[in-house]
């Protein structure tokens, strides 16, 4: 593989038996492959040097088994990102493995932790082939409506994009169409650090759950405004998630799907007026609202 | 940013958004009182309770958004579900109509 080095950190795993999986995966990791570093998170977490410099010049691969995610916390908390991030409840639902009931795992669960392992593994050297390799598309410019409210930013482009009430967008070209999230939703969101997307082929109806995207403040979904078959995936936002901060309706595309029947999606969505309108008015209730607070607080 | 607002006023698509019902119904055989969902949902749709046998309920249910399942996936025992979306995108869509008719 890669000359990079590579540390797994899974988070402790003590509290629930989702954890017990993380703390497995990660030995099933380093049994397949013997290079790469096993982080201690309790040597780690008290404040020991031993990994320091190791950790500074590798690629991290952190193991969480709830969403407190303490292995990606700890590794934030030292100013580092890591390069991937395992959510053993997203998987043990993607597998279907119930996880057991106690702190022992049962055979459904070590043979889970074996399939992720082997997945991880499959993963990084399929980033190796296709790295650099994947299609540009061309985004040209466009006029915005913009608004300032509080401290946040908001466009809405005018032309050619349509949208839902979960702050969701889709661009359709011909038979096929570009999803993605808004200005507002990535404002909500602030700095994107994960990004976790669908299987390719996969059906999706309108309103369905298309992926999730992850911040350092919370764990968002993207709503499909549309649907159809997904055909393509923004891989670049696996090392640069954060397009979907900088340019959310662009090189912050999402996912690319294959129409089924756009005329029937599109009774439920707003265009660029309608929706900059919406999200106008959203985001000024939101900050009056906060206004009311702060100052009840003061009272 | 907070969504909680007075949910008479709230609308959904047009719709008032107490007219659609959208939010987690909690299987108490199911769930553990992890409170994983809680600490995810930051629109205060839950609330923690005393009662031993549900210390954990749906509280503002207005407050939940409609076709966000985001709480579901932080559910490890798999204890919350939600409507079918297809039967309320129907209804969205009925009463949608109902009011341009009407």
């Amino acid at each position: 593989m890669a000359e990079e080095n590579i540390c797994v950190l899974p988070c402790n795993g003590l509290d629930k038996s989702l954890g017990v999986i993380a703390r497995e995966v990660a030995l099933k990791l380093i049994e397949k492959a013997p290079e790469f570093n096993l982080i201690c998170p309790v040597l780690l977490n008290s404040g020991d040097k031993t990994y320091e410099e190791l950790l500074q010049k590798s690629k991290i691969i952190v193991i969480n088994g709830c969403i407190t995610r303490c292995s990606t916390k700890l590794i934030e908390q030292r100013g580092l990102k890591p390069f991937k991030q395992i959510m053993i409840p997203n998987l043990s639902k993607k597998y279907n493995v119930k996880p057991s009931k106690t702190l022992n795992l049962d055979d459904e669960n070590v043979k889970l932790a074996v399939i992720i392992a082997d997945d991880i593994i499959k993963n990084l050297e399929n980033a190796e082939q296709i790295e650099d390799k994947t299609a540009t598309r061309d985004f040209q410019e466009q006029e915005y409506f913009d608004i300032t409210v509080d401290k946040y930013y908001f466009t809405v482009p005018k032309k050619g994009y349509f949208f839902n009430e979960n702050d969701c967008w889709i661009k359709p070209q011909g038979k096929t169409a570009l999803l993605g999230i808004t200005d507002y939703l990535q404002n909500a969101a602030s700095d994107i650090l994960f990004v976790d997307f669908p299987d390719i082929g996969k059906d999706i109806g309108q309103f369905d759950d298309v992926g999730s995207f992850e911040s350092s403040k919370t764990v968002l979904q993207l709503i499909s405004p549309g649907s159809g078959r997904i055909i393509a995936v923004n891989k670049d936002l696996e090392p640069h998630p954060e397009y979907m901060n900088q340019d959310p309706y662009n090189k912050g595309w999402f996912v690319e799907i294959e129409l089924d029947n756009f005329e029937e999606d599109r009774e439920l969505l707003m265009n660029g007026p309608e929706y900059f309108e919406y999200m106008k008015n959203k985001a000024i209730e939101e900050k009056e609202h906060l206004d009311k607070l702060r100052s009840e607080k003061d009272v | 940013m907070s969504n909680s607002y007075d949910a008479d006023k709230e609308t959904f698509m047009g719709v008032p958004r107490n007219k659609i019902p959208w939010w987690p119904t909690i299987d108490y055989e199911k769930c553990n009182f992890c409170m994983e969902c809680d600490k995810f949902c930051p629109h205060n749709v839950y609330e923690r309770t005393e009662d031993e046998n549900r210390k954990l309920i749906v509280k503002n249910q207005y407050n939940c958004v409609v076709f966000c399942r985001a709480c579901a996936k932080a559910c490890a025992p798999d204890a919350l579900t939600f409507p079918d979306k297809r039967e309320i995108t129907k209804l969205i869509k009925d009463l949608r109509s109902e009011k341009k008719e009407g």
